[in-house]
């Protein structure tokens, strides 16, 4: 041992630099957030609960019962049950085990329609594994919690348009898909469009006749 | 006879305000040690109860008190429900002795240094007892690990000691803080400064704090010597292990910082000093000595129990001992 050694050892140095760098995170600012009472900044493309998106104007959900979500999904979690009436393709039953979903988003960038979506609630531990398989009625009411609960006057497009990902090699489907409007002002607006629309479309049809 | 039980009343009165407020600040201790402890690794502590968390001192007592009280069916019975209380008297009563303040104290012993040092170490009979009595692996390992600590560190611990009570020519706790004031620094610190640092090592491991907690070292012994406690006999181990703390940094406030007094040379710079009662003083240093428990407790690892013994036995009691003869001789010299 050499004299620094020894002068080390018993001026214990090292103790004190340890105990100076815990002097120094002991006046620094705590990092804890205090979860119930604040919360985390919600990134965008977060993956929360999952939702059918309510078409403010018809008022039900887009799914055309296509079956690409189901396929995708590599937790075999989505069940739909379709029906052909009059021609026309119609999903009966369609079904998401949450308690098994790893919440990976293949459904929500494979839906043509853009009618299921990861919200970015994450609040919603239940007692009961039924309250985690979501139907359609439940899917549609998580929607509507999602939009009463998120105040912000926001276009719901940047869910399904997956971020990372060069938007031109996006389907056909989601570039043409045009932002809903949620609340406020732009719904407002969006709904007037759409009556006056259809009041033209009357018109017109009882001119016709 | 009229005599005797007015200075019975007194001095029941005074017992019962000297410990209310004594617990209170042990309860205290608690939650401070929780914060200091908190911020050092960057988070807040408790902060849901009372604002700030102020409450949560009475919220941990009053699940205790509540909580169910088990006795396992294998234990020695008497001892096992005798342990808490002796580990907890044995640290009351040191505090009989210690004055707080100019002529604050429940009793003015003439070897109350040595009284403090012998019921501390009463103590320790509460902790083996507690480990023999609980009829576990753990428990028993912890009993064993505190008694031979104890020991070993008593001898440090006393021996250092013994410069300051060279230097002050008493045993007397009153009369070993007067005698500092006569020197202008005020402090027993400054000539027994090596007798401090083995008295501070001394003290940590007496008190069974890290770095030396190996008596409830939970890595390796789940909780040590109180494995099998639960409920109120539980909080009196951790009760006792708190009022020894206070103990222990009280009598390194007396004996080595001037207790309620502060250096004559800062008086004499600042005279509005002077002013401020002796109390105030006396926390402040005891409280240093407080975070000083939490601050190295939030820093350095616990020690291996060789280690442990390496340090008691090759370091500490050697250098106690040079100390004693350096302070001998020197103090001969200069008289």
């Amino acid at each position: 041992m050499t004299v620094k050694e020894i002068l080390n050892k018993a001026l214990m140095i090292e103790i004190l630099k340890g105990m100076q760098l815990t002097f120094k995170r002991l006046v620094s600012k705590a990092v804890t957030i205090q979860y119930p009472f604040e919360k985390r900044k919600i990134w965008p493309g977060f993956r929360g609960r999952h939702a059918f998106v309510r078409d403010p104007f018809t008022g039900k959900d887009k799914c055309i019962g296509c079956m690409t979500c189901a396929r995708v999904c590599p937790a075999r979690c989505i069940t739909i049950k379709r029906e052909k009436i009059d021609n026309k393709m119609v999903t009966t039953e369609y079904k998401i085990d949450a308690s098994r979903c790893i919440f990976c988003g293949y459904c929500v960038e494979a839906c043509p329609t853009c009618a299921l979506v990861l919200t970015e609630e994450y609040e919603y531990s239940a007692y009961s594994r039924d309250e985690f398989i979501f139907d359609t009625e439940k899917l549609l009411k998580n929607w509507d919690d999602f939009v009463k609960k998120w105040p912000e006057e926001t276009y719901f497009n940047k869910f399904w348009q997956p971020p990372g990902i060069d938007p031109n090699r996006w389907p056909k489907t989601k570039k043409d898909q045009t932002p809903i409007p949620l609340r406020g002002e732009a719904l407002i607006k969006a709904q007037e469009q759409k009556q006056s629309q259809a009041q033209k479309e009357e018109k017109s049809e009882t001119s016709n006749s | 006879m009229k005599d005797i039980i007015i200075t019975l009343i007194i001095i029941a009165v005074k017992t019962a305000v000297y410990f209310g407020v004594l617990l209170l600040h042990v309860a205290y201790a608690t939650y401070f040690e929780r914060k200091v402890i908190g911020h050092i690794q960057m988070r807040l502590g408790p902060m849901i109860v009372g604002p700030h968390g102020l409450l949560q001192p009475i919220a941990d007592m009053v699940k205790l008190v509540f909580k169910e009280d088990i006795i396992p069916a294998q234990v020695h019975k008497a001892i096992f429900s005798i342990a808490p209380f002796i580990s907890l008297v044995a640290g009351l009563t040191t505090f009989s002795v210690i004055p707080v303040n100019q002529g604050w104290y429940i009793a003015d012993v003439n070897v109350s240094l040595l009284l403090v040092l012998g019921i501390a170490g009463i103590g320790t009979y509460g902790i083996i007892l507690a480990g023999w009595s609980s009829n576990s692996k753990y428990a028993f390992f912890g009993g064993l690990r505190s008694a031979a600590q104890m020991i070993s560190y008593e001898v440090a611990l006393g021996l250092s000691i013994v410069g300051v009570i060279l230097l002050a020519e008493s045993f007397n706790l009153n009369e070993i803080v007067q005698k500092q004031q006569e020197y202008w620094y005020g402090m027993f610190l400054f000539p027994q400064f090596l007798a401090y640092f083995i008295f501070l090592v001394a003290m940590f491991a007496e008190t069974n704090r890290t770095p030396f907690d190996l008596p409830e070292a939970e890595s390796e012994l789940v909780a040590g010597y109180f494995v099998e406690y639960s409920g109120m006999r539980f909080a009196l181990f951790y009760l006792a292990e708190y009022v020894a703390m206070f103990c222990m940094s009280s009598l390194a406030t007396i004996c080595f910082w001037g207790g309620w007094t502060i250096p004559p040379i800062l008086v004499k710079a600042w005279p509005w000093l002077a002013n401020i009662p002796g109390i105030v003083w006396f926390l402040l240093k005891v409280y240093f000595h407080i975070f000083l428990f939490y601050w190295i407790r939030g820093t350095v690892p616990r020690y291996r129990y060789d280690q442990l013994m390496a340090i008691g036995w090759k370091v500490l009691v050697p250098l106690a001992l040079l100390n004693i003869v350096v302070t001998s001789i020197i103090k001969y010299i200069i008289s």
